[in-house]
Protein backbone atom coordinates (compact mmCIF):
# COMPACT_ATOMS: atom_id res chain seq x y z
CA UNK A 1 0.00 0.00 0.00
CA UNK A 2 1.24 3.44 -0.89
CA UNK A 3 1.66 5.75 2.03
CA UNK A 4 0.14 9.17 1.65
CA UNK A 5 2.97 11.29 2.94
CA UNK A 6 3.30 15.05 2.96
CA UNK A 7 5.28 15.29 -0.26
CA UNK A 8 2.81 13.35 -2.33
CA UNK A 9 -0.01 15.33 -0.87
CA UNK A 10 1.59 18.59 -1.98
CA UNK A 11 2.08 17.29 -5.51
CA UNK A 12 -1.50 16.09 -5.64
CA UNK A 13 -2.84 19.40 -4.34
CA UNK A 14 -0.80 21.33 -6.89
CA UNK A 15 -2.05 19.06 -9.65
CA UNK A 16 -5.68 19.52 -8.61
CA UNK A 17 -5.24 23.31 -8.45
CA UNK A 18 -3.75 23.33 -11.95
CA UNK A 19 -6.68 21.24 -13.17
CA UNK A 20 -9.09 23.76 -11.69
CA UNK A 21 -7.21 26.65 -13.28
CA UNK A 22 -7.37 24.88 -16.63
CA UNK A 23 -11.11 24.50 -16.30
CA UNK A 24 -11.50 28.25 -15.81
CA UNK A 25 -10.09 28.82 -19.28
CA UNK A 26 -13.20 27.16 -20.69
CA UNK A 27 -15.23 30.28 -19.99
CA UNK A 28 -15.22 33.27 -22.25
CA UNK A 29 -14.63 35.95 -19.61
CA UNK A 30 -14.05 38.88 -22.00
CA UNK A 31 -17.57 39.16 -23.32
CA UNK A 32 -19.07 39.27 -19.86
CA UNK A 33 -20.71 36.32 -18.21
CA UNK A 34 -24.01 37.89 -17.24
CA UNK A 35 -26.97 38.91 -19.32
CA UNK A 36 -27.00 42.64 -19.93
CA UNK A 37 -30.07 42.82 -17.70
CA UNK A 38 -28.94 40.00 -15.46
CA UNK A 39 -28.90 41.95 -12.22
CA UNK A 40 -32.61 42.82 -12.38
CA UNK A 41 -34.00 39.26 -12.36
CA UNK A 42 -31.36 38.24 -9.83
CA UNK A 43 -32.56 40.90 -7.41
CA UNK A 44 -36.19 40.00 -8.06
CA UNK A 45 -35.57 36.29 -7.46
CA UNK A 46 -33.68 37.08 -4.30
CA UNK A 47 -36.39 39.42 -3.05
CA UNK A 48 -39.09 36.83 -3.77
CA UNK A 49 -37.26 34.43 -1.48
CA UNK A 50 -38.61 36.30 1.55
CA UNK A 51 -42.12 36.76 0.19
CA UNK A 52 -43.28 33.32 -1.00
CA UNK A 53 -46.80 33.18 -2.39
CA UNK A 54 -48.93 31.65 0.36
CA UNK A 55 -52.40 31.99 -1.20
CA UNK A 56 -54.70 29.02 -0.67
CA UNK A 57 -54.80 27.53 -4.15
CA UNK A 58 -51.03 27.66 -4.47
CA UNK A 59 -50.69 25.92 -1.10
CA UNK A 60 -53.16 23.20 -2.14
CA UNK A 61 -51.33 22.76 -5.42
CA UNK A 62 -48.02 22.56 -3.55
CA UNK A 63 -49.35 19.90 -1.16
CA UNK A 64 -50.76 17.86 -4.03
CA UNK A 65 -47.56 17.98 -5.99
CA UNK A 66 -45.50 17.19 -2.88
CA UNK A 67 -47.56 14.03 -2.45
CA UNK A 68 -47.09 13.16 -6.12
CA UNK A 69 -43.34 13.62 -5.74
CA UNK A 70 -43.25 11.53 -2.58
CA UNK A 71 -45.42 8.79 -4.11
CA UNK A 72 -43.22 8.46 -7.19
CA UNK A 73 -40.12 8.42 -5.03
CA UNK A 74 -41.51 5.74 -2.70
CA UNK A 75 -42.79 3.54 -5.50
CA UNK A 76 -39.52 3.88 -7.39
CA UNK A 77 -37.50 3.22 -4.26
CA UNK A 78 -39.45 0.05 -3.41
CA UNK A 79 -38.75 -1.32 -6.89
CA UNK A 80 -35.13 -0.24 -6.62
CA UNK A 81 -34.80 -2.07 -3.32
CA UNK A 82 -36.06 -5.31 -4.85
CA UNK A 83 -33.74 -4.93 -7.83
CA UNK A 84 -30.81 -4.08 -5.59
CA UNK A 85 -31.36 -7.02 -3.27
CA UNK A 86 -31.54 -9.52 -6.12
CA UNK A 87 -28.73 -8.18 -8.29
CA UNK A 88 -26.63 -7.03 -5.35
CA UNK A 89 -26.60 -10.46 -3.72
CA UNK A 90 -25.76 -12.05 -7.07
CA UNK A 91 -23.02 -9.46 -7.66
CA UNK A 92 -21.43 -10.14 -4.28
CA UNK A 93 -20.69 -13.65 -5.52
CA UNK A 94 -21.52 -15.43 -2.25
CA UNK A 95 -23.93 -17.74 -4.03
CA UNK A 96 -21.35 -19.02 -6.51
CA UNK A 97 -19.88 -22.45 -5.95
CA UNK A 98 -16.34 -22.40 -7.31
CA UNK A 99 -13.73 -19.71 -7.45
CA UNK A 100 -14.03 -19.41 -11.21
CA UNK A 101 -17.80 -19.07 -11.38
CA UNK A 102 -17.56 -16.60 -8.53
CA UNK A 103 -15.32 -14.30 -10.55
CA UNK A 104 -17.58 -14.54 -13.58
CA UNK A 105 -20.68 -13.88 -11.53
CA UNK A 106 -19.12 -10.92 -9.75
CA UNK A 107 -17.83 -9.40 -12.96
CA UNK A 108 -20.99 -9.75 -15.00
CA UNK A 109 -23.47 -8.61 -12.35
CA UNK A 110 -21.26 -5.74 -11.26
CA UNK A 111 -21.15 -4.71 -14.90
CA UNK A 112 -24.96 -4.73 -15.03
CA UNK A 113 -25.11 -2.59 -11.88
CA UNK A 114 -22.50 -0.22 -13.30
CA UNK A 115 -24.51 0.26 -16.45
CA UNK A 116 -27.71 0.85 -14.49
CA UNK A 117 -26.22 3.63 -12.41
CA UNK A 118 -24.00 5.18 -15.09
CA UNK A 119 -26.95 6.87 -16.78
CA UNK A 120 -28.60 9.64 -14.81
CA UNK A 121 -32.24 9.14 -13.81
CA UNK A 122 -33.40 12.08 -15.88
CA UNK A 123 -31.90 10.55 -19.01
CA UNK A 124 -33.61 7.26 -18.20
CA UNK A 125 -36.86 9.19 -17.74
CA UNK A 126 -36.39 10.80 -21.09
CA UNK A 127 -35.72 7.50 -22.80
CA UNK A 128 -38.79 5.95 -21.18
CA UNK A 129 -41.06 8.85 -22.04
CA UNK A 130 -39.83 8.82 -25.61
CA UNK A 131 -40.51 5.13 -25.92
CA UNK A 132 -43.76 4.68 -24.04
CA UNK A 133 -45.35 8.02 -23.38
CA UNK A 134 -46.15 10.07 -20.31
CA UNK A 135 -47.02 7.25 -17.93
CA UNK A 136 -46.25 7.34 -14.19
CA UNK A 137 -44.35 4.11 -14.80
CA UNK A 138 -41.83 6.08 -16.81
CA UNK A 139 -40.98 8.07 -13.67
CA UNK A 140 -41.00 5.01 -11.42
CA UNK A 141 -38.78 2.91 -13.66
CA UNK A 142 -36.50 5.85 -14.33
CA UNK A 143 -35.97 6.15 -10.58
CA UNK A 144 -35.80 2.43 -9.91
CA UNK A 145 -33.06 1.61 -12.40
CA UNK A 146 -30.25 3.98 -11.36
CA UNK A 147 -31.11 3.75 -7.67
CA UNK A 148 -31.23 -0.04 -7.94
CA UNK A 149 -27.76 0.15 -9.46
CA UNK A 150 -26.33 2.33 -6.70
CA UNK A 151 -27.98 0.41 -3.87
CA UNK A 152 -27.06 -2.95 -5.40
CA UNK A 153 -23.43 -2.00 -5.70
CA UNK A 154 -23.26 -0.79 -2.11
CA UNK A 155 -25.10 -3.92 -0.89
CA UNK A 156 -22.63 -6.10 -2.75
CA UNK A 157 -19.70 -4.22 -1.19
CA UNK A 158 -21.25 -4.55 2.27
CA UNK A 159 -21.78 -8.29 1.87
CA UNK A 160 -18.19 -8.70 0.69
CA UNK A 161 -16.93 -6.81 3.73
CA UNK A 162 -18.59 -9.20 6.20
CA UNK A 163 -15.92 -10.85 8.39
CA UNK A 164 -15.10 -14.40 7.38
CA UNK A 165 -15.22 -16.10 10.78
CA UNK A 166 -18.99 -16.33 11.42
CA UNK A 167 -19.52 -17.57 7.88
CA UNK A 168 -16.84 -20.21 8.28
CA UNK A 169 -18.50 -21.28 11.52
CA UNK A 170 -21.83 -21.60 9.74
CA UNK A 171 -20.22 -23.58 6.95
CA UNK A 172 -18.59 -25.89 9.47
CA UNK A 173 -22.01 -26.80 10.82
CA UNK A 174 -23.04 -27.82 7.33
CA UNK A 175 -25.03 -24.80 6.16
CA UNK A 176 -25.67 -24.54 2.45
CA UNK A 177 -24.77 -21.40 0.52
CA UNK A 178 -28.34 -20.14 0.69
CA UNK A 179 -28.48 -20.74 4.44
CA UNK A 180 -25.17 -18.92 4.82
CA UNK A 181 -26.72 -15.99 3.01
CA UNK A 182 -29.87 -15.84 5.11
CA UNK A 183 -28.37 -16.63 8.51
CA UNK A 184 -24.83 -15.29 8.08
CA UNK A 185 -24.46 -12.46 5.59
CA UNK A 186 -27.84 -10.72 5.60
CA UNK A 187 -28.32 -10.36 9.40
CA UNK A 188 -24.87 -8.84 9.80
CA UNK A 189 -25.36 -6.19 7.13
CA UNK A 190 -29.04 -5.49 7.76
CA UNK A 191 -28.56 -2.30 9.77
CA UNK A 192 -26.11 -0.65 7.42
CA UNK A 193 -28.35 -1.61 4.50
CA UNK A 194 -31.33 0.10 6.12
CA UNK A 195 -29.44 3.27 6.94
CA UNK A 196 -27.98 3.53 3.44
CA UNK A 197 -31.41 2.94 1.91
CA UNK A 198 -32.86 5.74 4.02
CA UNK A 199 -30.09 8.08 2.86
CA UNK A 200 -30.82 7.19 -0.74
CA UNK A 201 -34.53 7.66 -0.16
CA UNK A 202 -33.87 11.30 0.60
CA UNK A 203 -31.98 11.60 -2.68
CA UNK A 204 -34.82 9.81 -4.47
CA UNK A 205 -37.29 12.46 -3.32
CA UNK A 206 -35.09 15.16 -4.79
CA UNK A 207 -34.70 13.23 -8.03
CA UNK A 208 -38.39 12.57 -8.28
CA UNK A 209 -38.96 16.30 -7.96
CA UNK A 210 -36.81 16.99 -11.00
CA UNK A 211 -38.53 14.26 -13.06
CA UNK A 212 -40.79 17.18 -13.83
CA UNK A 213 -38.54 18.20 -16.57
CA UNK A 214 -39.84 15.58 -18.96
CA UNK A 215 -43.43 16.51 -18.06
CA UNK A 216 -44.20 13.91 -15.41
CA UNK A 217 -45.70 16.26 -12.83
CA UNK A 218 -44.70 16.90 -9.24
CA UNK A 219 -42.98 19.76 -7.46
CA UNK A 220 -40.31 20.36 -10.07
CA UNK A 221 -42.91 20.63 -12.81
CA UNK A 222 -44.68 23.38 -10.86
CA UNK A 223 -41.37 25.13 -10.25
CA UNK A 224 -40.67 25.08 -13.95
CA UNK A 225 -44.14 26.38 -14.85
CA UNK A 226 -43.90 29.23 -12.35
CA UNK A 227 -40.40 30.13 -13.51
CA UNK A 228 -41.60 30.29 -17.09
CA UNK A 229 -44.42 32.61 -16.01
CA UNK A 230 -41.86 34.68 -14.05
CA UNK A 231 -43.86 34.16 -10.83
CA UNK A 232 -40.81 34.01 -8.59
CA UNK A 233 -42.84 34.08 -5.38
CA UNK A 234 -44.65 30.86 -6.38
CA UNK A 235 -41.30 29.28 -7.26
CA UNK A 236 -40.09 29.84 -3.72
CA UNK A 237 -43.28 28.38 -2.23
CA UNK A 238 -42.69 25.12 -4.10
CA UNK A 239 -38.99 25.16 -3.24
CA UNK A 240 -39.83 25.57 0.46
CA UNK A 241 -42.18 22.60 0.24
CA UNK A 242 -39.41 20.54 -1.33
CA UNK A 243 -36.99 21.61 1.41
CA UNK A 244 -39.51 20.65 4.11
CA UNK A 245 -40.05 17.25 2.49
CA UNK A 246 -36.32 16.59 2.31
CA UNK A 247 -35.73 17.74 5.90
CA UNK A 248 -38.54 15.52 7.20
CA UNK A 249 -37.08 12.43 5.56
CA UNK A 250 -33.59 13.42 6.66
CA UNK A 251 -34.80 13.74 10.24
CA UNK A 252 -36.59 10.40 10.09
CA UNK A 253 -33.52 8.62 8.77
CA UNK A 254 -31.30 10.30 11.37
CA UNK A 255 -33.58 9.12 14.16
CA UNK A 256 -33.64 5.63 12.73
CA UNK A 257 -29.87 5.53 12.42
CA UNK A 258 -29.41 6.70 16.00
CA UNK A 259 -31.81 4.08 17.35
CA UNK A 260 -30.19 1.28 15.40
CA UNK A 261 -26.75 2.08 16.71
CA UNK A 262 -27.88 1.70 20.31
CA UNK B 1 -34.69 2.35 26.64
CA UNK B 2 -34.87 -0.98 24.93
CA UNK B 3 -38.64 -0.88 24.74
CA UNK B 4 -38.60 2.53 23.09
CA UNK B 5 -36.08 1.49 20.47
CA UNK B 6 -38.24 -1.48 19.61
CA UNK B 7 -41.37 0.61 19.20
CA UNK B 8 -39.72 3.28 17.10
CA UNK B 9 -38.19 0.72 14.77
CA UNK B 10 -41.46 -1.16 14.34
CA UNK B 11 -43.30 2.09 13.90
CA UNK B 12 -40.88 3.14 11.15
CA UNK B 13 -41.19 -0.24 9.51
CA UNK B 14 -44.99 -0.10 9.39
CA UNK B 15 -44.97 3.55 8.36
CA UNK B 16 -42.68 2.68 5.51
CA UNK B 17 -44.87 -0.23 4.42
CA UNK B 18 -47.92 2.02 4.58
CA UNK B 19 -46.15 4.66 2.52
CA UNK B 20 -45.20 2.12 -0.13
CA UNK B 21 -48.73 0.72 -0.27
CA UNK B 22 -50.26 4.21 -0.44
CA UNK B 23 -48.00 5.33 -3.24
CA UNK B 24 -48.58 2.20 -5.31
CA UNK B 25 -52.32 2.57 -4.69
CA UNK B 26 -52.02 6.19 -5.81
CA UNK B 27 -50.13 5.28 -8.96
CA UNK B 28 -52.34 2.36 -9.93
CA UNK B 29 -55.70 3.36 -8.46
CA UNK B 30 -55.86 7.13 -8.68
CA UNK B 31 -53.66 7.81 -11.66
CA UNK B 32 -55.14 4.82 -13.51
CA UNK B 33 -51.79 3.76 -14.80
CA UNK B 34 -52.14 0.34 -16.30
CA UNK B 35 -48.99 -1.70 -16.51
CA UNK B 36 -50.22 -3.76 -19.44
CA UNK B 37 -51.05 -0.65 -21.42
CA UNK B 38 -47.35 0.09 -21.58
CA UNK B 39 -47.02 -2.84 -23.91
CA UNK B 40 -49.97 -1.98 -26.15
CA UNK B 41 -49.45 -2.24 -29.87
CA UNK B 42 -48.99 1.48 -30.39
CA UNK B 43 -46.45 1.81 -27.64
CA UNK B 44 -44.45 -1.11 -28.91
CA UNK B 45 -44.48 0.46 -32.37
CA UNK B 46 -43.33 3.81 -30.94
CA UNK B 47 -40.65 2.20 -28.85
CA UNK B 48 -39.29 0.12 -31.69
CA UNK B 49 -39.27 3.18 -33.95
CA UNK B 50 -37.42 5.13 -31.26
CA UNK B 51 -34.79 2.46 -30.71
CA UNK B 52 -34.38 1.91 -34.44
CA UNK B 53 -33.81 5.65 -34.67
CA UNK B 54 -31.19 5.48 -31.93
CA UNK B 55 -29.25 2.81 -33.78
CA UNK B 56 -29.66 4.64 -37.08
CA UNK B 57 -31.61 1.93 -38.90
CA UNK B 58 -32.76 3.25 -42.28
CA UNK B 59 -31.30 6.73 -41.91
CA UNK B 60 -29.12 8.61 -44.33
CA UNK B 61 -26.90 10.56 -41.97
CA UNK B 62 -25.65 8.49 -39.11
CA UNK B 63 -23.92 10.71 -36.61
CA UNK B 64 -21.85 8.08 -34.87
CA UNK B 65 -20.26 7.01 -38.14
CA UNK B 66 -19.42 10.57 -39.09
CA UNK B 67 -16.01 11.99 -38.35
CA UNK B 68 -17.06 15.63 -37.97
CA UNK B 69 -19.73 14.85 -35.44
CA UNK B 70 -17.24 12.80 -33.44
CA UNK B 71 -14.83 15.72 -33.26
CA UNK B 72 -17.70 18.03 -32.30
CA UNK B 73 -18.79 15.61 -29.61
CA UNK B 74 -15.20 15.49 -28.40
CA UNK B 75 -15.07 19.26 -27.86
CA UNK B 76 -18.38 19.02 -26.02
CA UNK B 77 -16.97 16.26 -23.87
CA UNK B 78 -13.97 18.42 -22.94
CA UNK B 79 -16.36 21.27 -22.15
CA UNK B 80 -18.38 19.01 -19.89
CA UNK B 81 -15.23 17.87 -18.14
CA UNK B 82 -14.22 21.50 -17.59
CA UNK B 83 -17.67 22.27 -16.23
CA UNK B 84 -17.48 19.44 -13.71
CA UNK B 85 -13.99 20.42 -12.54
CA UNK B 86 -15.01 24.05 -12.25
CA UNK B 87 -18.10 23.07 -10.26
CA UNK B 88 -16.19 20.93 -7.78
CA UNK B 89 -13.54 23.66 -7.56
CA UNK B 90 -16.06 26.36 -6.69
CA UNK B 91 -17.83 24.23 -4.14
CA UNK B 92 -14.52 23.17 -2.57
CA UNK B 93 -13.41 26.79 -2.22
CA UNK B 94 -16.67 27.84 -0.58
CA UNK B 95 -16.63 24.73 1.57
CA UNK B 96 -13.11 25.51 2.84
CA UNK B 97 -14.14 29.04 3.69
CA UNK B 98 -17.13 27.93 5.74
CA UNK B 99 -16.32 24.49 7.09
CA UNK B 100 -14.35 25.48 10.20
CA UNK B 101 -17.10 27.50 11.94
CA UNK B 102 -19.64 24.91 10.80
CA UNK B 103 -18.16 22.17 12.96
CA UNK B 104 -19.93 21.66 16.26
CA UNK B 105 -16.72 21.30 18.27
CA UNK B 106 -15.46 24.63 16.94
CA UNK B 107 -18.74 26.33 17.78
CA UNK B 108 -18.78 25.18 21.39
CA UNK B 109 -15.10 25.98 21.80
CA UNK B 110 -13.74 22.53 22.68
CA UNK B 111 -11.44 22.56 19.70
CA UNK B 112 -10.02 26.06 19.82
CA UNK B 113 -10.33 26.60 23.58
CA UNK B 114 -12.05 29.94 23.13
CA UNK B 115 -15.74 30.44 23.70
CA UNK B 116 -17.43 33.31 21.97
CA UNK B 117 -21.17 33.86 21.82
CA UNK B 118 -21.20 34.68 18.13
CA UNK B 119 -19.70 31.28 17.25
CA UNK B 120 -23.08 29.64 17.66
CA UNK B 121 -24.76 32.28 15.49
CA UNK B 122 -22.24 31.72 12.71
CA UNK B 123 -22.60 27.96 13.15
CA UNK B 124 -26.38 28.16 12.80
CA UNK B 125 -26.27 30.44 9.79
CA UNK B 126 -23.79 28.28 7.92
CA UNK B 127 -25.64 25.07 8.76
CA UNK B 128 -28.92 26.59 7.51
CA UNK B 129 -27.23 27.62 4.28
CA UNK B 130 -25.92 24.04 3.89
CA UNK B 131 -29.40 22.59 4.32
CA UNK B 132 -30.82 25.16 1.95
CA UNK B 133 -28.27 24.52 -0.74
CA UNK B 134 -28.46 20.76 -0.66
CA UNK B 135 -32.24 20.52 -0.46
CA UNK B 136 -32.67 22.27 -3.81
CA UNK B 137 -31.78 19.97 -6.71
CA UNK B 138 -29.13 21.12 -9.16
CA UNK B 139 -31.64 21.30 -11.98
CA UNK B 140 -33.73 23.85 -10.11
CA UNK B 141 -30.61 25.84 -9.28
CA UNK B 142 -29.70 25.73 -12.97
CA UNK B 143 -33.17 26.91 -14.01
CA UNK B 144 -32.79 29.91 -11.70
CA UNK B 145 -29.15 30.66 -12.53
CA UNK B 146 -29.81 30.64 -16.26
CA UNK B 147 -31.98 33.72 -15.77
CA UNK B 148 -28.95 35.60 -14.55
CA UNK B 149 -25.97 34.30 -16.53
CA UNK B 150 -25.42 33.83 -20.23
CA UNK B 151 -25.81 30.24 -21.42
CA UNK B 152 -22.54 28.36 -21.32
CA UNK B 153 -20.60 26.18 -18.96
CA UNK B 154 -20.30 28.83 -16.25
CA UNK B 155 -23.97 28.84 -15.13
CA UNK B 156 -23.93 25.03 -15.20
CA UNK B 157 -20.85 24.96 -13.02
CA UNK B 158 -22.36 27.49 -10.61
CA UNK B 159 -25.61 25.54 -10.34
CA UNK B 160 -23.74 22.29 -9.68
CA UNK B 161 -21.50 24.04 -7.16
CA UNK B 162 -24.47 25.56 -5.33
CA UNK B 163 -26.04 22.16 -4.79
CA UNK B 164 -22.85 20.33 -3.93
CA UNK B 165 -21.37 22.86 -1.55
CA UNK B 166 -24.07 22.03 1.00
CA UNK B 167 -23.40 18.32 0.75
CA UNK B 168 -19.62 18.73 0.85
CA UNK B 169 -19.87 21.15 3.73
CA UNK B 170 -22.02 18.82 5.78
CA UNK B 171 -19.80 15.80 5.12
CA UNK B 172 -16.58 17.69 5.83
CA UNK B 173 -17.90 19.41 8.95
CA UNK B 174 -18.66 15.93 10.28
CA UNK B 175 -15.07 14.92 9.54
CA UNK B 176 -13.79 17.85 11.62
CA UNK B 177 -16.18 16.93 14.42
CA UNK B 178 -14.69 13.44 14.47
CA UNK B 179 -11.03 14.47 14.54
CA UNK B 180 -8.80 14.08 17.55
CA UNK B 181 -8.95 17.53 19.17
CA UNK B 182 -5.77 17.30 21.28
CA UNK B 183 -3.14 18.38 18.70
CA UNK B 184 -5.34 21.25 17.57
CA UNK B 185 -5.98 22.43 21.11
CA UNK B 186 -2.25 22.40 21.63
CA UNK B 187 -1.81 24.70 18.66
CA UNK B 188 -4.57 26.99 19.89
CA UNK B 189 -3.10 27.28 23.34
CA UNK B 190 0.29 28.09 21.79
CA UNK B 191 -1.35 31.16 20.31
CA UNK B 192 -2.01 30.12 16.74
CA UNK B 193 -4.49 32.24 14.81
CA UNK B 194 -7.44 30.90 12.94
CA UNK B 195 -5.60 30.55 9.62
CA UNK B 196 -2.68 28.86 11.36
CA UNK B 197 -4.96 26.41 13.10
CA UNK B 198 -6.51 25.62 9.74
CA UNK B 199 -3.17 25.21 7.93
CA UNK B 200 -1.19 23.29 10.54
CA UNK B 201 -3.80 21.65 12.73
CA UNK B 202 -6.97 20.82 10.92
CA UNK B 203 -5.92 20.40 7.30
CA UNK B 204 -3.21 17.75 7.71
CA UNK B 205 -5.50 15.48 9.71
CA UNK B 206 -8.66 15.86 7.66
CA UNK B 207 -7.28 16.32 4.16
CA UNK B 208 -7.28 12.65 3.10
CA UNK B 209 -10.89 12.28 4.18
CA UNK B 210 -11.82 15.57 2.49
CA UNK B 211 -10.18 14.43 -0.73
CA UNK B 212 -12.19 11.23 -0.69
CA UNK B 213 -15.41 13.16 -0.33
CA UNK B 214 -14.41 15.71 -2.96
CA UNK B 215 -13.61 12.98 -5.45
CA UNK B 216 -16.82 11.17 -4.62
CA UNK B 217 -18.84 14.33 -5.23
CA UNK B 218 -16.88 14.97 -8.41
CA UNK B 219 -17.98 11.60 -9.68
CA UNK B 220 -21.60 12.47 -8.90
CA UNK B 221 -21.21 15.90 -10.51
CA UNK B 222 -19.87 14.27 -13.65
CA UNK B 223 -23.08 12.29 -13.84
CA UNK B 224 -25.28 15.35 -13.31
CA UNK B 225 -23.53 17.63 -15.82
CA UNK B 226 -25.82 16.23 -18.50
CA UNK B 227 -28.86 17.26 -16.48
CA UNK B 228 -27.96 20.90 -15.98
CA UNK B 229 -27.17 21.02 -19.67
CA UNK B 230 -30.84 20.37 -20.39
CA UNK B 231 -31.80 23.87 -19.35
CA UNK B 232 -29.10 25.48 -21.47
CA UNK B 233 -26.06 25.30 -19.24
CA UNK B 234 -23.72 24.00 -21.91
CA UNK B 235 -21.85 20.80 -22.52
CA UNK B 236 -23.19 17.45 -23.62
CA UNK B 237 -26.57 17.94 -21.98
CA UNK B 238 -27.46 21.01 -24.00
CA UNK B 239 -26.63 19.26 -27.25
CA UNK B 240 -28.57 16.22 -26.06
CA UNK B 241 -31.64 18.38 -25.51
CA UNK B 242 -31.26 20.01 -28.93
CA UNK B 243 -30.90 16.70 -30.75
CA UNK B 244 -33.89 15.39 -28.86
CA UNK B 245 -35.99 18.34 -30.03
CA UNK B 246 -34.80 17.96 -33.63
CA UNK B 247 -35.33 14.18 -33.51
CA UNK B 248 -31.71 13.58 -34.49
CA UNK B 249 -31.68 10.20 -32.83
CA UNK B 250 -28.28 9.02 -34.02
CA UNK B 251 -26.69 12.12 -32.47
CA UNK B 252 -28.30 11.14 -29.18
CA UNK B 253 -26.60 7.77 -29.37
CA UNK B 254 -23.26 9.45 -30.02
CA UNK B 255 -23.71 11.85 -27.11
CA UNK B 256 -24.77 9.04 -24.81
CA UNK B 257 -21.63 7.10 -25.75
CA UNK B 258 -19.44 10.12 -24.91
CA UNK B 259 -21.33 10.63 -21.65
CA UNK B 260 -20.94 6.99 -20.66
CA UNK B 261 -17.21 7.12 -21.37
CA UNK B 262 -16.85 10.22 -19.19
CA UNK B 263 -18.83 8.67 -16.36
CA UNK B 264 -16.85 5.45 -16.48
CA UNK B 265 -13.55 7.36 -16.45
CA UNK B 266 -14.73 9.44 -13.47
CA UNK B 267 -15.81 6.29 -11.70
CA UNK B 268 -12.45 4.67 -12.31
CA UNK B 269 -10.41 7.69 -11.20
CA UNK B 270 -12.42 8.17 -8.05
CA UNK B 271 -12.20 4.47 -7.17
CA UNK B 272 -8.45 4.31 -7.75
CA UNK B 273 -7.64 7.53 -5.96
CA UNK B 274 -9.74 6.48 -3.00
CA UNK B 275 -7.44 3.50 -2.75
CA UNK B 276 -4.44 5.82 -3.11
CA UNK B 277 -5.62 8.24 -0.43
CA UNK B 278 -6.27 5.44 2.03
Amino acid sequence: MLSFDLHKRKVLTLFLLLLFAWSLFGVNWQEGVMHSSGIGPAAEIFAAMFTPDLSLDILILAIESSWLTLAYATAGMSLALILALIIGILASGVLASGKRSRTYMKGSFRGVLGFMRAIHELVWAWLFVASFGLSPYAAIFALAIPYGGILGRIFADMINDVPEEPILALKATGASRLQCLFYGYLPSVKNSMISYTMYRYECAVRSSAIMSFVGLGGLGYQIQLSLNDLHYDEVWTFIYFLIILVILIDGWSNMLRKRMQL
Amino acid sequence: MKKRKFTFLTFSFYAFLLLIAASWYFVIGVKNASFLELFSKENVAYASKFFKGLFGVGQEEIAFLNRDSWSYAFTLTIETLQMSIMAIGFSTIVMFLTVIPAARNVADGTLTLSRKWYRWVVFGLIRISYIFSRAIPELVWAMIIIFIFKPGILPGAIALALHNFGILGKLCAEVIEDTDSRPIRNLASAGAGRAQILMYGVLPTVLPQFLTYILYRWEVIMRTTIVVGFVGAGGLGQEFKLSMSFFHYTEITLLLICYLILVIIADFISEKSRFFVK
